[in-house]
This record gives structure tokens, C-alpha cells and sequence, in this order.
């Protein structure tokens, strides 16, 4: 962490479709809407687990997964992934931002513990978002499963018939 | 008598007086929710159940329904033991059950199966097998239904043997057609094919598919039938030969081919439609000379004609919906049909009263297109209302195991008419906490809140052409998700004492680390 950290006034947390949420800091326990301020608790008890308190309503929270400043979020069933950041590091994001552009390869992985029916993409052809790639069966529904982006697909590392775990990279995708 | 049944096999029109016998113990070829729904009829019946524990869920809740536990969990075979039918005569013999239940899955509609308990002398509550059999095979299916008169889509008459005859049957009924397995059902081996360009390439698809889910690459083709009602009727008959309807499902809420929503009765039928539709379902199920509980699938187009599409020769996931408006119970139906006693339905005398929809809770991810999200279920508390019926093999504790069906529970919700229920069911939704895998919850929650499902003005396309957005989150949700998110990162990253959790490998935050964290704050 980079600065003096008593002198960070802000924190934002950026959705990964690009919605900036910005929070006083320190940290309050609550939210401002409008005028109003809105208390947020984070609570846990034995018959919800992990939630938290809103306007009198309980929503159930967990964390799915959190490295270095990005965090996967479940938050009522569905899951939100932020990436916070001070005033400097937002600037810098910025910075490295236009200097480096997009990632130039995505990496296609495995949604669930499956076995590849069929691999319907092949390697070196370009692909569309949303074509897809190939077959992942589990849990008896067979999933297609498609490209993210519009690429050229540089590698297939699943093949037809092997199994997979979570998370496991199946196809990689040059962006274009 | 079992002698005479198999008799039936082959000379269905034949009148037999049956023999009637009691069902003292049944062993129930299931697990899941639709296990414990069958224990709990024939707890009511007093009859006796004995359900199969397994290694995969030892610790299943439907085991705790059961009067007798058959521990199969030492059984080494390669085919799980729902599906193994020597396995399951043998565990029927051995316990003395009288009877079996197959369920919905599995070997419930394996005409095979039915045959080998009969021929042990066991009960099969379903069918006779050669209904089985005849549903059971798409092309046998539609011949019976064409010379029933059962209105049907245009189609091939039995199966194609290669592109050239699928090019020049597609040419004679038009496109768009579909292409589908023989043997199949549950969406698999199905294709659309719009012109005669994709013709080679999907036939071919749809026999390689239809091949590796049924074991036979038999396809057949169908006008295919744009923007339909998904529409299937109820059908309850006994060994006599009366048979009745229970009215209508509406289940055009799905996901290729898999129902997500279904209620039950339509908005798109009125009394007479009911009526004639009621009608030919009848007519269906007596061709085949039909006896137990069966259902008939209709697709029902923008100008209300129905086509005949396929009949489930067992009981459904979704026959909670039909118990709750007609207050009858299909499953005690299914044992007295199967015990050889006379239906005690009679057609005149049954009600459709208030409407009732269910939602079906997978533990799937909504946001990743419905994939299944296998996991242990920590947390789960479901609404405890009048309005409000809950069918679940599920408790906290219990795995979603990728072996079997992601089914979590049924959330079955009545009101006096379809305004009403869905009130009733936006309510009831608030009311469901599960933690552990990500849920079907999100989508249940944006469909009670869409203008188009509301109307009921909806198709089987609604997934595909009405929706961009599979899921509902409230303005403030992901604004309490980023809050969270930032109060983490303090946590981690800002605090001199910071904490330095690992939650990569554990979803749930530690009690005791969370109260620090609330005391830091």
C-alpha cells in the first residue's frame, strides 16, 4: 500500500461492469441515500449465517473469493465482483489503463466440475462472444459452454471425453 | 394375476378382471424430494416403505422418512443403484416389499423394468409396460396418437434414414422443423433447423447426440411449431378402463427444454378449450390402454390449436400444482390403481378451485446460464405460510451432489387466482434463505416482477426472446455488495491489527472473526 494511509479520505469499489461506488473512509457503518443515512450491519447468527441488516430487511452475504484488492461478493444470490481502490491506485489504474489497453488473452474456464461431451471450436479459427465453444456435461445438463469475447482461439487444452475440475482452463482466446 | 398383466402387454384391448391385493410395503426406487413425497401418502395409507441409503448421500433426509432402511452403500457396481434394475428387484425380494415406486428419473419409465417386477411378482405402481414402452418411442407414440385422431404437428412417419429423406420431407411439411430422437425426451437430441442449408449438419448433430443420451441415433422430424404454450393435461385411469383428466399445467417457463416454472391452470385456456384439450388427452391415454397417473404434453400455438407431443408415463415433478387446485392426491391415486381398486373420480365432480404456481429452486448459477452449483447446503430456511407448500429432500447439512439432479425444493404457492398466487409467491420468495450454492432464487425473483410473465402472455421463447437479464437485484443490493467489498479491503488492507483471513477456501465467515470485525467498526 502506497501513501500515508491516514491521509486516504475515499475508497471506491469498481464493479466489473464499470460502476464506481465511492465510500467515505474511515469506513462508516452506514450509507448515505440522498439526505438520509442508512445504517448497515453485518451480522451473523445460527439460523442465517453470514448477513447483512438494511432497512429492517436481512440479506444473505458470503465471499466467494478475495485476492489482493478484488473481491467476489455473493450478496443475496447473485454475486458482484469489485476491485476497490484508493484515490492513488485509482489513478494509476488509469494511467496503466491507456498504456496497456485490454488483456490480450482470456482464458476460458471450467463454470463446474464436468466432463467435455464435445469440443466444437477449433483452435487458430476466431470466434464471436457469445459462440460456443464446446460441451460441458454435469449434473445431466449438458452446457454449452461460449467464448466471452471475440478472439482468435489460440489453444484448447480440453479435450473431448476428459473431465474437469472448477476452475480448470479449458480454451484460450487471443482478443481482438 | 401376473400372468394376466403380462397378457395385457400384448393384447391391450383384452377386458381382464383383475385380482385386488393390498400394498402392505413398498420400496421406493428414488430419492430426493420425490421419495419423501411418496412416504409421506403412504404413511397416510399406512402402508410401510423401505428406501435405499447409498454412499454418495448417506445422510439423505429422505432416508429419515423411511420405515425401513436397505443400507446399499457397500455396493461396488458401476451403475448407480436407481438404475440398476437386477439390484433393485434383488433389494425388493430381500426386504419383502410388495411393490415399487419408481418416481420421476431413473427407471420410471423403463418398460423393461416394469416388465422384471411384475414377473417377480412385485407391484409396479406405473403403468402396464407396453404403455411404457409404446410413449416410451416417439415414432410408435405419434402413429397411436394419428390413428386416435389426436390433432398432430406434420411429420415424418417414423424414423429418417438419411439427410437426403430429411431434405425432402422438410421440403413437403415447410420450414422451420425440428429434428428429434426417437427414444429421446428432456430436450436431448432435439434441433431446429430453419433452411435447407442446415439440414445435413443438425441431422447428423441430432443423431449423434440422440445416439450417446438413449443409445439409439433414431431421428424423426416435425413441423416445427414457433412460439408455442407449453400446455400438458393430468391423466388418472384405472385397470378398468375409466380414466379421467385433472386439468391443465401451463410449464412454458424453460430452459432449453428443462421447466422452471409451471402453474397450473393456464391463462390460455378458457372452459371449452379445457374441455376438447381434457378430451383428446383422454383419448390418448385410452389407445394406449392406459392405467395409473400419466401426463399428456400439448403444444399450444398463437391461434389455439393444440398439437400432441408427447405422453410422461409417470408422475411429474411438477404434480404438486394440479394437487393443490384439485385437492387430489396423485400419488395415493397411483397405489390404488396399482392395489387394482376402481377410480373413484369421476370427471363431473372434479374442481379446478384457485390457481397455484411452483417454482423449482436448483442450485444452479443464474448468472453463469444456469449452471449447476454443486455444494453443501449450510443454511435454509423456507416460508412457513398457509398459502405457501414445500416439497424438499434437502435440510442444512445436506450435499447438491453433481451424481444427481440439482433440485433444492419445490416452493408450491396458492392464492384464489393467478393475481393472487403471484403475490403470494413474490412474498414467499422474500422468504427463502438458502446459503451454501448459488440458487435459481434470482431468477424466480425477476420473473414475479416482469410485466410480460405477469400478463401470462408468455411462450416457451420467453427465456430466449423476452429476457436480457436473467436475474433481479434491487437498486441498493450491489451497493451493499461494494460497501461490503470496501469494508473488507479495510479490513486487510488499512487497519494496523488487520486480520489476515484466507477467505479463498471457505465461503462462510468464521463467527468469531466476523464479531471482530463488527466490533472494529
Amino acid at each position: 500500500m502506497q501513501g500515508d494511509k491516514t491521509n486516504i479520505k475515499k475508497l471506491y469499489a469498481l464493479s466489473s461492469e464499470n460502476r464506481r461506488f465511492c465510500f467515505p473512509q474511515p469506513l462508516k457503518n452506514s450509507i448515505r441515500i440522498g439526505k438520509r443515512e442508512y445504517e448497515v450491519k453485518l451480522k451473523h447468527d445460527e439460523k442465517h449465517g453470514t448477513y447483512i441488516l438494511w432497512k429492517n430487511r436481512k440479506y444473505p452475504v458470503e465471499i466467494i473469493r478475495s485476492r489482493q484488492n478484488r473481491y467476489e461478493i455473493l450478496f443475496n444470490d447473485i454475486s458482484y465482483t469489485f476491485s476497490v481502490e484508493t484515490p492513488f491506485s485509482l489513478k494509476r489504474r488509469k494511467v496503466l489503463k491507456t498504456a496497456i489497453g485490454k488483456p490480450d488473452t482470456e482464458s476460458v474456464k471450467a463454470p463446474m466440475p464436468g466432463k467435455i461431451i464435445e469440443v466444437l471450436a477449433r483452435e487458430g479459427s476466431t470466434v464471436l462472444r457469445g459462440e460456443p465453444l464446446l460441451i460441458l456435461e454435469a449434473m445431466k445438463m449438458q452446457n454449452e459452454i461460449q467464448s466471452p469475447v471475440k478472439g482468435k482461439i489460440i489453444r484448447i487444452i480440453a479435450k473431448p471425453g476428459s473431465n474437469v475440475m472448477k476452475d480448470d482452463i479449458m480454451v484460450e482466446i487471443k482478443v481482438e | 394375476m401376473y400372468i394376466i398383466i403380462k397378457h395385457v402387454r400384448f393384447h391391450p384391448t383384452i377386458k381382464i378382471n383383475y385380482i385386488r391385493m393390498k400394498i402392505r410395503k413398498i420400496l421406493i426406487a428414488n430419492r430426493g424430494e420425490i421419495a419423501v413425497r411418496i412416504m409421506k401418502t403412504a404413511k397416510l395409507m399406512k402402508i410401510k416403505t423401505i428406501a435405499v441409503k447409498t454412499a454418495v448421500e448417506p445422510n439423505a433426509m429422505y432416508l429419515s422418512h423411511a420405515d425401513i432402511i436397505f443400507d446399499n452403500s457397500d455396493d461396488d457396481s458401476e451403475i448407480p443403484v436407481f438404475l440398476n434394475i437386477e439390484r433393485l428387484i434383488e433389494i425388493a425380494l430381500r426386504t419383502k416389499a410388495d411393490a415399487i415406486h419408481p418416481g420421476y428419473g431413473f427407471l420410471a419409465e423403463n418398460a423393461y423394468f416394469a416388465q422384471k417386477c411384475i414377473d417377480n411378482n412385485i407391484i409396479f405402481i406405473g403403468p402396464s409396460p407396453d404403455s411404457i414402452y409404446k410413449m416410451g418411442n416417439k415414432t410408435i407414440a405419434r402413429k397411436i396418437a394419428e390413428s386416435a385422431g389426436i390433432p398432430l404437428a406434420l411429420g415424418s412417419n417414423g424414423k429418417i434414414s438419411d439427410e437426403e429423406e430429411a431434405v425432402a420431407i422438410a421440403e413437403k411439411i415447410g420450414y422451420p422443423v425440428i429434428i428429434k430422437a426417437e427414444s429421446g425426451g428432456g430436450g436431448r437430441g432435439m434441433r431446429i433447423v430453419r433452411d435447407s442449408s442446415e439440414m445435413e449438419r443438425m441431422f447428423l448433430i441430432a443423431g449423434k447426440e440422440a445416439e450417446k443420451a438413449f443409445n439409439d441415433s433414431s431421428v424423426f422430424i416435425e413441423k416445427y411449431i414457433e412460439n408455442p404454450k407449453h400446455i400438458e393435461f393430468q391423466i388418472i385411469g384405472d385397470k378398468m378402463g375409466n380414466i379421467v383428466h385433472l386439468g391443465e399445467r401451463e410449464c412454458s417457463i424453460q430452459r432449453k427444454h428443462q421447466k422452471l416454472l409451471e402453474e397450473a391452470p393456464s391463462s390460455a385456456l378458457d372452459d371449452n378449450l379445457r374441455e376438447v384439450m381434457g378430451k383428446t388427452a383422454i383419448d390418448m391415454a385410452r389407445a394406449v390402454g392406459y392405467y395409473s397417473a400419466g401426463t399428456v404434453e400439448f403444444l399450444l400455438d398463437s391461434n389455439r390449436n393444440f398439437y400432441f407431443m408427447e405422453m410422461n408415463t409417470r408422475i411429474q415433478v411438477e404434480h404438486p400444482v394440479t394437487e393443490v387446485i384439485t385437492g387430489i392426491d396423485i400419488v395415493e391415486q397411483q397405489i390404488r390403481i396399482a392395489e387394482g381398486k376402481e377410480l373413484d373420480l369421476k370427471q363431473d365432480k372434479i374442481r379446478l378451485k384457485g390457481w397455484a404456481i411452483e417454482c423449482r429452486i436448483n442450485a444452479e448459477d443464474v448468472q453463469a446460464g444456469f449452471a449447476p452449483d454443486p455444494g453443501k447446503i449450510l443454511k435454509m430456511n423456507l416460508p412457513n405460510e398457509p398459502y405457501v407448500r414445500i416439497d424438499t429432500g434437502v435440510q442444512p447439512g445436506s450435499s447438491i451432489v453433481a451424481n444427481y439432479d440439482s433440485l433444492i425444493a419445490k416452493i408450491i404457492v396458492s392464492g384464489a387466482d393467478r393475481k393472487d398466487a403471484l403475490k403470494n409467491c413474490k412474498m414467499a420468495l422474500d422468504k427463502v434463505w438458502i446459503k451454501g450454492t448459488k440458487t435459481t432464487l434470482p431468477f424466480f425473483r425477476m420473473l414475479v416482477r416482469n410485466q410480460k410473465f405477469l400478463s401470462g402472455d408468455y411462450t416457451t421463447a420467453f427465456l430466449e426472446k423476452d429476457l436480457d437479464k436473467f436475474y433481479h437485484s434491487s437498486e441498493y443490493e450491489e451497493m451493499l455488495a461494494a460497501w461490503l467489498a470496501t469494508s473488507l479491503f479495510v479490513d486487510e488492507n488499512l487497519k494496523d491489527n488487520s486480520i489476515n483471513a484466507d477467505y479463498g477456501n471457505s465461503r462462510e465467515m468464521s463467527p468469531w472473526l466476523l464479531n471482530k470485525r463488527i466490533n472494529q467498526f
